[in-house]
């Protein structure tokens, strides 16, 4: 959280970074990068200080940990530390260990989560979708409808993806039906994602337009004098002189091996 | 032809058209109808159903690039739970998410949070969990193993709040602010899945639109109970808390220029679409 003493400063920071890396939508230039390089250091940095501070919390503090002497908490601190011997060619094989027990931790966790959410509750619910009984066919839309089109959608999905025999005759009809429903669905992702894109955009808009401090200050007053500063970047990369040809170092040929 | 054309226009035109449609809505509200959808309905209705006292686990599983969708989601369902007197142990599995939350918390319950009278009993926050699935696996098993303090260091066996919610089986309800993995599918899998099933946990989540399509089928077996998508979510949630409480609704212009927005995208693709199809049935490139 910032302290509301460094309101001001976070508003004139954000406005600054906010015209910047937005200024990449017209062209690529050394504010836009500059930026883009601040936030993933920040986020690289926020995220090591936080991961540590939690490991910390973890396996010392609190309840049950080593510093009440439940002295199991040292084991995963020893096997994390495995992971330094990943800048050891001497030890690099220790480095496997922790990546192995992680990945059949994982690997095991997955595969009893996946098939009952993803896979037995998912078959459940499609088989069990209502196509007689009350009210199945009354009202608009359909639910019966509804339950029609999800069975249609799942098979034919399905047959798509079935690469045993050729695609012709009734599986070739079943396929393409099967690939109007995936399209209908990447048709929706794309509408999702534009959806999402749009709402972080006015976002950024609202903070510009909204953020003011002590009824002196406002976001928008800088505009102004950020894009000014995006154009002399822009005017002054323009100017200079481009090397010659001759001093440009070769770019390197990816080995054909 | 004009149509052709416009295949071939530099796309900075459109983000300047961009810019200007979705401004204008924010400057000067349209103050368009908002209908509320069944899928917000669902978020609203299975939180209504909750009675005093149950517990809700709240976590913010978003980092800063979503906060625009997720926040003001978060923001209006923790007001309608405080406003039930549901009890949140609120939490993040996402490292961003740990102050994000903190910041969403001061918003509802006042900026001396946690320094208020309810704090422990009424509402604890544990912060950032580590682990991504394992933590959260650790966490419906068992509460004190996945965390041994709150946020601001207090063991959590001091919190009394936290010495009755000691697994997901004292979990109530669920409220899943999400932007990626971990998210809702890895709640499905890993809490609701070994404690009972969606009759013991249901799940409420508020998403960024880019992951609703991908959230459908669980919606539609029963796993998850309702969804606030996107920022139109965010937008109907707070709709309905104005209706039945003191709210601010805030995201009105928002929605308004997101329309716009919509509209115009629409337009663009329709014409782009028209402009491919002359000039390819013209005998031009395709």
């Amino acid at each position: 959280m910032i302290p509301p003493e460094l309101d001001l400063f976070a508003a004139i920071f954000g406005v600054f970074v906010t015209i910047f890396i937005y200024s990449f939508l017209w062209k690529e230039n050394p504010l836009s990068r500059a930026v883009e390089h601040l936030f993933i250091g920040l986020a690289a940095v926020f995220t090591l200080a936080f991961m540590y501070d939690a490991a910390l919390t973890q396996a010392f503090w609190g309840t049950e940990r080593i510093a009440e002497g439940n002295f199991i908490w040292v084991i995963p601190i020893l096997i994390s530390l495995m992971y330094f011997f990943f800048f050891s060619k001497k030890y690099f094989f220790l480095y496997r260990y922790p990546v192995s027990i992680v990945a059949g931790i994982m690997a095991g966790m997955m595969i009893t989560g996946m098939i009952q959410s993803n896979f037995i509750a998912q078959i459940e619910s499609t088989v069990t979708l209502p196509l007689v009984g009350t009210g199945v066919w009354e009202g608009w839309p359909l639910p019966g409808l509804d339950s029609i089109i999800i069975i249609i959608g799942v098979i034919t999905a399905l047959s798509f993806f079935f690469f045993t025999w050729e695609h012709k005759g009734a599986l070739g009809i079943s396929t393409r039906i099967g690939r109007y429903f995936l399209m209908a669905t990447f048709g929706a992702a794309y509408g999702g994602t534009v959806m999402a894109r749009m709402s972080l955009f006015i976002g950024r808009l609202r903070f510009l337009y909204e953020t003011s401090y002590a009824d002196w200050f406002w976001a928008w007053y800088l505009v102004p004098i950020a894009v000014l500063c995006v154009i002399i970047v822009a005017v002054w990369q323009r100017s200079r002189p481009t090397p010659p040809e001759s001093e440009i170092p070769p770019k390197k040929q990816k080995s054909k091996d | 032809m004009a149509l052709e054309k416009i295949t071939h226009l530099d796309r900075r035109y459109i983000y300047i058209l961009l810019f200007f449609f979705v401004s204008i809505p924010l400057l000067a509200p349209l103050k368009l109808p908002i209908p509320i959808s069944e899928h917000t309905y669902g978020v609203y209705d299975t939180t209504n159903a909750m009675s005093a006292g149950d517990v809700a686990v709240c976590s913010f599983d978003f980092g800063p690039a979503t906060i625009p969708e997720n926040r003001p989601q978060a923001a209006a369902w923790i007001f309608h739970a405080r406003e039930l007197g549901l009890r949140i142990v609120a939490l993040a599995f996402w490292a961003g998410g740990g102050p994000i939350g903190e910041d969403v918390l001061r918003d509802v319950y006042g900026s001396d949070f946690p320094n208020i009278p309810e704090y422990g009993t009424e509402v604890v926050y544990l912060g950032y969990i580590p682990g991504n699935e394992v933590g959260m696996q650790t966490f419906g098993d068992n509460t004190q193993s996945a965390k041994g303090t709150d946020h601001y260091g207090t063991p959590i066996g001091d919190l009394p709040l936290m010495q009755e919610v000691t697994s997901a089986e004292q979990v109530d309800l669920w409220a899943e602010w999400t932007s990626g993995t971990p998210g809702e599918q890895q709640v499905i899998q890993f809490v609701q899945g070994r404690h009972g099933g969606p009759s013991a946990l249901p799940i409420v989540v508020g998403s960024t639109a880019v992951s609703v399509p991908g959230m459908m089928p669980f919606y539609a077996a029963g796993q998850i109970v309702g969804i606030l998508n996107g920022l139109a979510g965010a937008g109907e949630y707070e709709k309905l808390m104005s209706n039945d409480y003191d709210y601010p609704f805030e995201q009105g212009p928002g929605l308004d220029a997101q329309s716009v927005a919509h509209v115009l995208v629409i337009l663009f693709v329709a014409v782009g679409n028209i402009g491919y199809a002359i000039r390819r049935y013209s005998g031009g490139e395709s």
